[in-house]
């Protein structure tokens, strides 16, 4: 295996990471916007990360990466599509903001309410982008670029109310938990409805295709057997295989465009020690986090 | 470098479509907005967990126990504003790496691998850094004082490394190395000679000197302001009074410094980038014993002598530098004196604030240090710290124009050729300036959260204070 094989495995897992936590993390986002009861915005709150939008650490992995290891990949795609590209920035940058302000001042009315609204625009640009590019195509506008940005948003969704589901019976009462599962079984199905033919529409002819599938209905079926831990993993599955397929499809010619391996060693040696110093902390952290009672003195 | 630069000169003539030069300017100035908006959060983000662990330490050291509760508060109330200001610079960072693409594809394409390393490792330092920013916040009542201010430590260390890394990508701008151009294509990287290029040392010592500096004065101005509130009143607030005098303190300790630093940075870019050099002094002629301007001012062969100690040596002008490869030298003198009035008027404070300290401790003069007229000039510091840095800030950027990589890669060459992109740019201006008044809305309505109540003197009594806080931190 080459650096530049290696490189691009981090950069599918970093994609893969911040599909199914940044994902959720959108997802809930638009559930916050469409939910009218208090006690499910809470539980999306809670559920959603402490100080800031940590997930989002992922994607700056990914354009790292992809510029350090890839560089012409990197300004190809960032350069054609920087209509979306911008237009995905700017609600990160209004999620993340307003994410913190209605915590730091909950009487802010439109906080919320830009929150909800750019959860749902920022993967939908994100997902146009990611399809244009897997099918070759040209622009966000195009008729695969639409049905990428809503497919993605909707895996999105789908995500973040099974994962909410459990969150739900462990931080408020059965009735809400049974919301979220009620959004997870309608929007699986309608998520799979929609994602089977336009893979077909779109030419993609992998076995990934039935993974996804085959995932996508054992979840359902899990949902109604109410088996809620296990959900995660095979939703979490089902929309995942989906990105591998598209990273299947983009076929990018890798090679050409790799950076040499002094470069790529420098950075494996740099994410090593780091990671050593990162897992540690990141666990003493979700173990402080997880810990409800403080310590009394 | 001669040649390097010929071969990328011709690879500018030869280039694709360029973009025009309204979306060139466009560009620029989406560029130059987003970072000037980010550095000063990004200040913030490494002096505020500073001061914070200062007031901590103050707090766990004095056996004073009301004083201790006063720190305490302090430094709750500051690490939770570092925790709303952290947030808000974690995405207008996210938005320039996007940006690093969607303005520059050209400079990306071609040395993205040359400096990419040096992102790696900030990327890392700030997970880091966020991290265990959150165990500080969410550690303050699970775990023992002691060991909840050792977790602020790392909050401070991996914010100086990841601010040094990004840095050295704008050093390695200034003082390209670490890499061969063959034919054009870039060969031989080494990213650690990239990473640790000439420029390096004095420009991350420069910018964390000047991020301290901001964040200390911008926090010592909101409590001058209450002071002053305080003095209107007849209040006499020891909690403004100690929130006044940790961050003066910090920024007044750095001030001297940073003027020593900033005489190596002259000195640096005068050996290294003429063409900067005598954009910043207004050199117009190269010629023996050269004359120190400043504003209006001039003084024979004081520039020769300053920098090379011999009233006659003989410096370089504008003139030695080919027009085409000439910064814009207005803006570039400009923003250099504004950085160095303010930085004077800052240094001056400093000295003033040290001398009634000094006064004080020998028994004399007690209220020196409170003078109204000192509390006001102090409330204007953090405005003048912050535009004293987005002007040096700008002395460097402007004054290696035209070049994006010095002497290698015009900025023209870098730019992304769409047409459309100052449309980008009027949104982003938009956007950030509804960012901008949130943000201060929210840090106002934070300030205006219940006074701290001071509480009565009782040994063990440095946590009940601000108990009330910790919910609103979650």
């Amino acid at each position: 295996m080459s650096y530049a094989d290696a490189a691009l495995g981090l950069i599918l897992l970093g994609l893969s990471v911040y599909l199914l936590f940044g994902g959720a993390d959108f997802g809930a986002g638009l559930w916050h916007l469409v939910s009218r009861r208090r006690e499910d915005k809470d539980v999306i709150e809670h559920a959603m990360g402490p100080l800031w939008e940590a997930n989002h650490v992922w994607l700056i992995f990914v354009m790292v990466m992809t510029w350090t290891a890839f560089p012409p990949i990197f300004a190809d795609v960032m350069s054609a599509h920087w209509v979306p590209l911008s237009l995905a920035a700017l609600g990160i940058v209004a999620r993340g903001s307003t994410f913190v302000f209605s915590k730091a001042d909950p009487d802010q009315r439109w906080y919320p309410w830009v929150f909800g609204v750019s959860s749902v625009l920022t993967p939908y640009c994100l997902g146009a982008v990611a399809t244009v590019v897997a099918t070759g195509g040209s622009s966000w506008l195009s008729l695969a670029g639409l049905y990428g940005g809503v497919l993605t948003t909707a895996l999105c969704a789908y995500l973040a109310a099974v994962y909410l589901i459990w969150d739900a019976r462990r931080l408020a009462d059965v009735w809400s938990s049974m919301r979220f599962r009620g959004y997870a079984l309608l929007s699986g199905a309608a998520v799979g409805l929609f994602a089977l033919p336009g893979a077909a529409a779109l030419g993609v002819r992998s076995p990934l295709i039935l993974l996804s599938a085959a995932a996508g209905a054992l979840s359902l079926v899990l949902l109604v057997r109410r088996a809620y831990l296990s959900v995660r993993v095979t939703g979490a599955l089902a929309v995942v295989a989906v990105l591998w397929g598209a990273a299947e499809m983009a076929g990018l010619d890798l090679d050409a465009a790799a950076a040499q391996d002094a470069v790529l060693q420098v950075v494996f040696v740099a994410l090593g020690v780091g990671g050593l110093i990162l897992v540690p902390s990141l666990a003493w952290l979700y173990v402080l986090f997880q810990r409800d009672t403080a310590r009394t003195p | 470098m001669s040649t390097v630069a010929l071969l990328a000169d011709a690879a500018a003539r030869t280039g694709q479509g360029a973009a025009s030069p309204a979306d060139f300017m466009a560009a620029r100035q989406q560029m130059a907005f987003t970072l000037g908006f980010h550095i000063v959060l990004a200040s913030i983000g490494i002096g505020l967990p500073a001061l914070t662990l200062l007031a901590e330490w103050r707090s766990l050291r004095t056996g004073d126990s009301v004083k201790a509760a006063v720190y305490a508060e302090l430094a709750r109330r500051w690490m939770k504003a570092a925790g709303v200001l952290f947030a808000v610079g974690a995405v207008s960072g996210t938005v320039l790496s996007f940006e690093m693409g969607t303005l520059w594809p050209g400079f990306m394409d071609k040395y993205g691998q040359v400096f990419g390393a040096a992102f790696a490792l900030e990327g890392i330092a700030f997970f880091i850094e966020a991290i265990f920013m959150g165990i500080y916040l969410y550690g303050w009542d699970r775990l023992s004082p002691r060991a909840h201010f050792l977790t602020g430590v790392p909050v401070v260390v991996a914010g100086l490394l990841s601010a040094s890394f990004v840095l050295t990508v704008n050093s390695w701008m200034n003082q390209p190395r670490g890499f061969r151009l063959v034919d054009g294509k870039v060969t031989d990287v080494d990213p650690l000679a990239a990473m640790f290029n000439p420029a390096t040392p004095v420009q991350a010592v420069h910018l964390i000197l000047a991020s301290l500096m901001v964040c200390g004065f911008i926090v010592a101005s909101v409590y001058a302001v209450g002071l002053l509130r305080d003095r209107r009143a007849g209040r006499d607030d020891r909690y403004n009074r100690l929130g006044f005098a940790i961050p003066f303190s910090l920024g007044a300790v750095c001030a001297p410094l940073q003027v020593i630093v900033g005489d190596w940075a002259v000195r640096f870019v005068a050996d290294n980038q003429p063409a900067k050099f005598a954009a910043m002094e207004g050199v117009e002629h190269t010629q023996a014993g050269q004359p120190f301007r400043f504003a209006v001012f001039e003084i024979p062969n004081a520039l020769s002598l300053m920098l090379k100690f011999d009233a006659h040596a003989t410096l370089r002008g504008m003139d030695s530098v080919p027009v085409g490869d000439r910064p814009p030298a207005e803006v570039v003198k400009t923003s250099f004196e504004i950085m160095i009035a303010l930085g004077m008027v800052l240094l001056a404070l400093a000295a003033w604030w040290a001398l009634a300290w000094w006064l004080r401790r020998r028994g004399r003069a007690l209220d020196l240090p409170w003078k109204p007229w000192f509390l006001r000039a102090a409330a204007l510091t953090g405005v003048m710290a912050a535009v004293a840095m987005e002007a040096g800030w700008t002395t460097t950027e402007v004054g290696r124009q035209p070049w994006i990589v010095y002497g290698v890669m015009r900025t023209e060459e870098a730019v992304n050729p769409s047409p459309g992109l100052r449309y980008g740019l009027y949104i982003v201006l938009a956007v950030y300036a509804v960012l901008t008044a949130a943000t201060i809305s929210v840090l106002r309505r934070m300030r205006h959260t219940p006074e701290p109540a001071v509480p009565p003197a009782s040994p063990s009594s440095t946590e009940p204070a601000a108990e009330a806080n910790v919910e609103s931190v979650r």
